[in-house]
C-alpha cells in the first residue's frame, strides 16, 4: 500500500486552511468531543473530498464542534428527571402518594396465583378487562392464531410500532390486505431536510441545574428539549428553504431528529423499517463521510426510493453513492492504485458473504471499480459519484471465475450470477424481519423465489411476510426491539410527535445512533442490544418521555394493544402496583414484553 | 468469609445475598489497606484461577493523535530544529531524562517526578505496519489490537470476556466519564458500565428502579434471562456505585477547572477521580477507561498540546496520588494510548499533519522505568513520517501478560517479543 504514504503529502495546504477556517471559527476540536475525533477520514480521502470540504467551510471536526456548541441538541447530559419531577408537567401528575390508590382495574389477581397457572390459562376477567393470556413459565405462549396479535406482531415487525388510528385501520382492514398496502403502497418521501440557523438561542434549562458530564454528545436535558420541541420552526424562512447543494454543511443531530421525525410521523411506516435496514446493511457512517457532509443525507434519500427495488439497480446506486464512495474509500481507488475497501465489503457484506469469493476475486473486483471520483467543488449539485475513465483499470480481470473487461456493472452482474447472493441476501432479510433462527428450508424457498423475480424486493418482502413462518409462534417475540425501534413504538403509543430530540438524545446511550453504526458489519441486533446501561436507560428513557408528555393517553388497555395480553408474572404484578396511568405506562414500555417485537 | 469464598460463591447464592460487598463493611471502618475482602472483592471478578489477582488497568485515550515528538523531546537532535522551526523551541525548556538526550515536555511536571522515582516506563516509537492516516480506522485498529481491520471486539472487552465474571460484576469494565462504551471495550460477550458520572449512573423518577425489580423476575422466553441478569446488573451496579462514593474520599486535589488552551470537554480529572473511587471502593473494577480528546493539532500546536499534557499531568498525577495515599498504587498501571502521532515535519500553521509512531507512557508502581524501544529517527524520508519500532500490540502483550496476568494470546493474534517494561 505504497499509496498511503505518498498520498496524505498532497492532501495538505487545502486541509490546512479548512482546519485554520474551522479552529477560528471559536469552538473547533474543543467541541469534538473525543469520538468526534473520529469522523476525520483519512487523509487520502480528504485529498478527493477537500473540493467539496473546502467548499463548504465545513472541517468535519472543527464545524461538528460548532454545531454541537450552537445547536439545541448539543445540551449534553443524561437526562435526570423523574417523571414525578418537577419540569412541565400539570396537576394531573402528582407525587404517588397523592393520587388516589388503585385508580385503574388491576389486570390479575395476585401474580402469585397467576405463577401457579397453567401455561396459557386465561385469569377470569376482574372489572371488565380482558384478562391477560400469561406466559409459560419458560415461554411466551404465542397468540399469533388469532388476527389481532397477527396484525400487532406485523406492524412490530414491519414498522416502528403503531398509533391507536395506525392499529384500528390495521385491525379492521385485516392482516393480508395490511401487507399489501405496506408493500405497494409507494414510500412517501421526507420533507426535506432544511438547514437552521447555526445559532438557534436556546434558553438556559429551568431544571435544577445538574453537574454537566463530561465528554457527552448529543443528549438533550429534558427541559432544553421541550424547549427545542417548543420554539420549533414550524416553515424555514426562504432563504433557509433554498436546494441543499454539496456545499450545504448538515447538523448530524438535526439530521437524525428529521429521520426519527419522519419515522414515527411518515403515512408509510414500512418505508422507514426498510430504510432503516438497507442503512445497517449498505451502511456508512458519518464520523467517516463528513460530519457535516450532506452526503449521508443525499444516502438516506436513496436507501429510500431503492429500498424496495431490484438488487441490481440498488448495487448501481449503492456503488457510486457519495458516503458509501467515502466511507469504503472507493472514491480513493485507482485503476494503478485499487484499493480493495468497497470491492470486499461488497461482497462480504453486501452480497456473497465470507466463503463465497477469494482473496483474488476481491483483487480483481477493486480493479474492475475503481475510477470513481467525489464531485469538484464546481459540480455542487452531483449527488452520485462521477466516474472518470482516466482513473480506471483498462485491463481484463478474472472476477468469479470469469475473465473480461469489467466495469461496475459488470461486477455487479457477476455477483448476481451466483446462487450465494440471493440466500445472503434473503438470510439477512429473514432474521431481521422473522426471526435470528431462520431455517436453511426456509432461506433457501425465499431466495429461490428472489433469484426467480430477478431480485425483486418488493416480492421477496411480500413472500415474507405471507409466509407461514412470518405467523410461526416461534417467531413470536423472537426479536428485540433496536433502541431507534423501542423509542419510535413508545412515542407512537402514546400519541406523541414531539419527542425526537429526546430520542436523538437517547439514541447513543441505548446503543443507536442513527447514521452511526458501531462499524462496517452495521447495526447489531436482538441480544446486542441488551446491557445493564442500556436497560437502565431504557427505563430512563420511558421515564424521560413520560415526564415531558403534558398529558398521557389512558395506560387501562396498554397490555392488551401493546403487549398483546401475554404477560410475565413480573409485568402483571407491576401493571397492577401502578396507580395512575403514567406509571401503568410506564409498566408497559419498561417491560420485557415491550423491548421484543 | 475470605478471598477464596467469594471467588466460589455462586451466582445464586450472589443474588440471594443481594449486594456482597455488604458483607465486609464493618472491617472497611478500619481502613482500606487493612481490609481483607478489598482484595476479595478485586479478584472476585475472576473466571479462572490464574487471573484471581488485584491488578488493575487504567488506559487513558488521547484521541485526535498526540504528537510525540512534543511529549517526548529529542534535546539534542538538530534536525528537530529544521523540521519544526517553531515546535522545536520546546526542546529548550524539556525536562531531561537521564543522560538519554530525551525530555519530557516542561508541562509534564508530575510525570517526570514518577519518571524519576523509576514509575514511568515510556514506550519509544510504537506503531504498526502500513500506517492508516484515517483518525477513524486507525482508532478502531488500536481498539481491536488489529490492523487487518477484521475484529470487530475490543482489545479490552476480549479480555474482559475471556478472563472476568462481568455479568455478575458489571464494573469489572468500566468506560469512566463518558456516555458510550469505547471501542476498545466493546464485547458481546462482556457486560460492561459506562458511568458517565457518579450521579448519572441511576434509574431517573424515585420509582423505577423498585418497578423494575418487580418487573424483571422470571422473565419468560429465550431472552428472558438476558433480560433479567441486565436489570439486576444495573441494580447492583447502582447500588456499588452508592457504596462506592460513601467509602471513597478523595486524597489528593483532582482539578477540573484547568484552562486548557485547546478545550477538550473531556473532563480527565473527573473522570479519573472516578476510576480512582472505583478501584479504592473494591467494587470490582479490573479495567477502566477514559479519554481525553483534542489531540488534532494541526496549527498553533505548541500552546495547544502543551496545555492539553499539562492537564494530563495534573490529572494523572493525582490519580496516582491519591491511590498511594490509599495505599494501592502497587496495583494499578496506567497506560495512555492515541491513534497515532503526528508527522515530524511541521506545518505552515505553526502545527503538524496526522503521521505514524508516537510514545506510549506506563505509569504506575508494577512498572520498571526507564526507556525501552529506539528513539524514532529524525532522518525522515519524503513523507516526513517516524518509523515505528514497538508494535502497539507488543505493549497490550506487556500490559496484559506482565501487570494483568492474564493469556494475551486470547486477545491479539500475533505473538511479539516482549518488553519487559512491567515487573513480574
Amino acid at each position: 500500500m505504497g499509496n498511503q504514504k505518498k498520498l496524505p503529502a498532497k492532501g495538505g495546504p487545502t486541509r490546512r486552511k479548512v482546519l485554520v477556517t474551522a479552529l477560528t471559527a471559536g469552538a473547533g476540536v474543543a467541541a469534538a468531543r473525543v469520538l468526534g475525533m473520529r469522523n476525520l477520514g483519512s487523509d487520502t480521502i480528504n485529498e478527493a473530498l477537500d473540493p467539496m470540504t473546502a467548499a463548504a467551510g465545513m472541517d468535519p471536526m472543527g464545524t461538528y464542534g460548532a454545531g454541537t456548541m450552537d445547536d439545541p441538541d448539543g445540551s449534553l447530559g443524561i437526562p435526570d428527571d423523574s417523571f414525578f419531577g418537577p419540569q412541565n408537567l400539570d396537576g394531573t401528575v402528582l407525587p404517588e402518594q397523592l393520587r388516589p390508590a388503585a385508580t385503574l382495574p388491576p389486570v390479575a389477581a395476585s401474580p402469585r396465583t397467576i405463577t401457579a397457572a397453567a401455561p396459557g390459562a386465561l385469569q377470569p376477567p376482574i372489572s371488565g378487562i380482558t384478562a391477560p393470556r400469561i406466559a409459560g413459565d419458560l415461554d411466551w405462549v404465542s397468540p399469533l392464531g388469532t388476527q389481532q396479535a397477527m396484525v400487532t406482531h406485523l406492524l412490530r415487525r414491519a414498522t416502528f410500532g403503531y398509533t391507536d388510528a395506525e392499529l384500528d385501520r390495521a385491525l379492521s382492514e385485516g392482516y393480508k390486505a395490511t401487507v399489501d398496502r405496506f408493500v405497494d403502497t409507494p414510500f412517501a418521501e421526507p420533507p426535506a431536510y432544511t438547514v437552521r440557523p447555526a445559532a438557534t438561542p436556546r434558553p438556559k434549562p429551568t431544571a435544577t441545574p445538574t453537574p454537566r458530564p463530561s465528554g457527552v454528545a448529543a443528549t438533550a436535558t429534558p427541559a432544553a428539549t421541550l424547549t427545542a420541541a417548543a420554539t420549533k420552526t414550524p416553515a424555514p424562512s426562504p432563504s433557509l428553504a433554498a436546494p441543499m447543494t454539496n456545499n450545504t454543511p448538515i447538523n448530524i443531530g438535526n439530521l437524525q431528529v428529521w429521520w426519527v421525525d419522519w419515522m414515527t410521523q411518515s403515512p408509510t411506516p414500512f418505508g422507514e423499517k426498510m430504510t432503516l435496514f438497507w442503512h445497517g446493511h449498505f451502511t456508512s457512517d458519518y464520523r467517516k463521510v463528513g460530519t457535516n457532509s450532506p452526503a449521508i443525507y443525499w444516502q438516506n434519500l436513496t436507501w429510500r426510493k431503492m429500498a424496495m427495488g431490484d438488487l441490481k439497480s440498488m448495487l448501481m446506486q449503492v456503488t457510486p453513492d457519495l458516503a458509501m464512495l467515502r466511507y469504503l474509500d472507493l472514491a480513493v481507488s485507482t485503476g494503478r492504485a485499487p484499493n480493495e475497501n468497497y470491492a470486499r465489503e461488497l461482497m462480504e457484506l453486501f452480497t456473497l458473504g465470507v466463503g463465497n469469493y477469494t482473496e483474488d476475486d476481491v483483487k480483481a473486483a477493486a480493479k474492475a471499480l475503481a475510477g470513481w471520483r467525489l464531485p469538484m467543488r464546481t459540480e455542487p449539485t452531483a449527488q452520485t459519484g462521477i466516474f472518470d475513465p482516466k482513473r480506471a483499470y483498462t485491463g481484463a480481470v478474472t472476477f468469479l471465475g470469469k475473465t473480461a473487461m469489467f466495469d461496475a456493472a459488470g461486477v455487479v452482474d457477476q455477483i448476481l450470477a451466483q446462487e450465494a447472493t440471493a440466500t445472503f441476501v434473503t438470510r439477512e432479510l429473514a432474521r431481521y424481519f422473522v426471526s435470528p433462527g431462520v431455517s436453511d428450508a426456509y432461506v433457501a424457498r425465499l431466495a429461490d423465489g428472489f433469484r426467480r423475480s430477478r431480485y425483486d424486493v418488493r416480492s421477496l418482502m411480500r413472500s415474507i411476510f405471507m409466509s407461514p413462518e412470518f405467523t410461526a409462534p416461534d417467531a413470536y417475540r423472537a426479536l428485540i426491539k433496536s433502541p431507534t425501534e423501542f423509542m419510535i413504538s413508545s412515542a407512537k403509543a402514546l400519541g406523541a410527535t414531539n419527542l425526537s430530540r429526546t430520542m436523538t438524545g437517547y439514541g447513543s446511550m441505548l446503543g443507536q445512533n442513527l447514521f452511526d453504526p458501531p462499524s462496517v458489519a452495521g447495526w447489531g441486533d436482538n441480544a446486542s442490544w441488551i446491557s445493564s446501561n442500556t436497560m437502565l436507560q431504557r427505563a430512563n428513557y420511558v421515564s424521560t418521555i413520560l415526564g415531558q408528555l403534558r398529558a398521557v393517553p389512558s395506560a387501562a388497555k396498554a397490555h392488551e394493544r401493546h403487549l398483546d395480553s401475554v404477560l410475565g408474572a413480573g409485568t402483571v404484578q407491576e401493571l397492577n402496583n401502578a396507580r395512575d396511568d403514567r406509571s401503568r405506562w410506564f409498566a408497559v414500555f419498561a417491560a420485557p414484553e415491550f423491548q421484543l417485537k | 468469609m475470605g478471598a477464596t469464598d467469594l471467588t466460589r460463591l455462586t451466582r445464586r447464592e450472589f443474588v440471594k445475598d443481594g449486594f456482597v460487598f455488604a458483607a465486609g463493611a464493618a472491617g472497611l471502618a478500619a481502613g482500606y489497606a487493612a481490609v481483607p475482602d478489598v482484595f476479595a472483592r478485586a479478584v472476585y471478578a475472576g473466571k479462572k484461577d490464574g487471573v484471581m489477582n488485584d491488578r488493575v488497568l487504567v488506559m487513558i485515550q488521547l484521541a485526535g493523535g498526540a504528537d510525540g515528538l512534543q511529549t517526548v523531546i529529542p534535546m539534542n537532535d538538530s534536525n528537530l530544529r529544521n523540521l519544526r522551526p517553531t515546535l522545536s523551541r520546546a526542546a529548550d525548556t524539556a525536562l531531561p531524562l537521564g543522560n538519554s538526550g530525551q525530555g519530557l515536555n516542561r508541562s509534564m511536571k508530575g510525570i517526570k517526578a514518577l519518571y524519576d522515582q523509576g514509575k514511568v516506563a515510556i514506550m519509544q516509537g510504537v506503531g504498526y505496519p502500513k500506517p492508516n492516516f484515517s483518525h477513524f480506522d486507525s482508532i478502531r485498529i488500536w481498539e481491536t489490537a488489529d490492523p487487518d481491520r477484521k475484529q470487530q471486539d475490543g482489545w479490552l472487552g476480549k479480555t474482559i470476556a475471556s478472563n472476568y465474571d462481568s455479568q455478575g460484576h458489571p464494573l469489572v469494565g468500566c468506560a469512566c466519564g463518558t456516555s458510550e462504551v469505547p471501542g476498545a471495550l466493546r464485547d458481546l460477550q462482556a457486560t460492561l458500565s459506562v458511568v458517565n458520572g457518579q450521579n448519572t449512573f441511576k434509574f431517573n423518577g424515585g420509582d423505577a428502579e423498585r418497578a423494575m425489580g418487580v418487573i424483571y423476575n422470571g422473565t419468560p422466553g429465550i431472552y428472558g434471562a438476558l433480560f433479567d441478569t441486565s436489570v439486576f446488573s444495573a441494580r447492583d451496579t447502582i447500588a456499588r456505585l452508592r457504596t462506592a462514593q460513601a467509602r471513597y474520599t478523595p486524597k489528593a486535589t483532582y482539578n477540573d477547572n484547568v484552562n486548557l488552551v485547546y478545550s477538550s470537554r473531556n473532563q480527565l480529572a473527573s473522570a479519573l477521580q472516578l476510576a480512582a473511587q472505583l478501584i479504592v471502593s473494591g467494587v470490582g473494577a479490573k479495567i477502566l477507561h477514559v479519554t481525553l480528546g483534542g489531540w488534532d493539532t494541526h496549527d498553533q500546536e505548541f500552546a495547544r498540546h502543551e496545555s492539553l499534557m499539562g492537564y494530563v499531568d495534573t490529572a494523572v498525577s493525582a490519580f496516582h496520588a491519591d491511590l498511594a495515599a490509599y495505599g494501592m498504587a502497587d496495583r494499578v498501571l496506567v497506560a495512555t494510548w492515541s491513534e497515532f502521532g503526528r508527522r515530524a515535519q511541521e506545518t505552515g500553521n505553526a502545527g503538524t499533519d496526522r503521521g505514524t509512531s508516537a510514545p506510549m507512557l506506563l505509569i504506575g508502581d508494577t512498572v520498571k522505568g526507564g526507556l525501552y524501544g529506539e528513539t524514532p529517527s529524525l532522518n525522515v524520508g519524503r513523507d516526513g513520517n517516524l518509523k515505528y519500532g514497538v508494535d502497539f500490540r507488543a505493549v497490550y502483550q506487556e500490559i496484559l501478560e506482565s501487570h494483568m496476568k492474564v493469556d494475551a494470546r486470547e486477545v491479539i493474534s500475533q505473538r511479539f517479543e516482549r518488553i519487559p517494561a512491567v515487573a513480574v
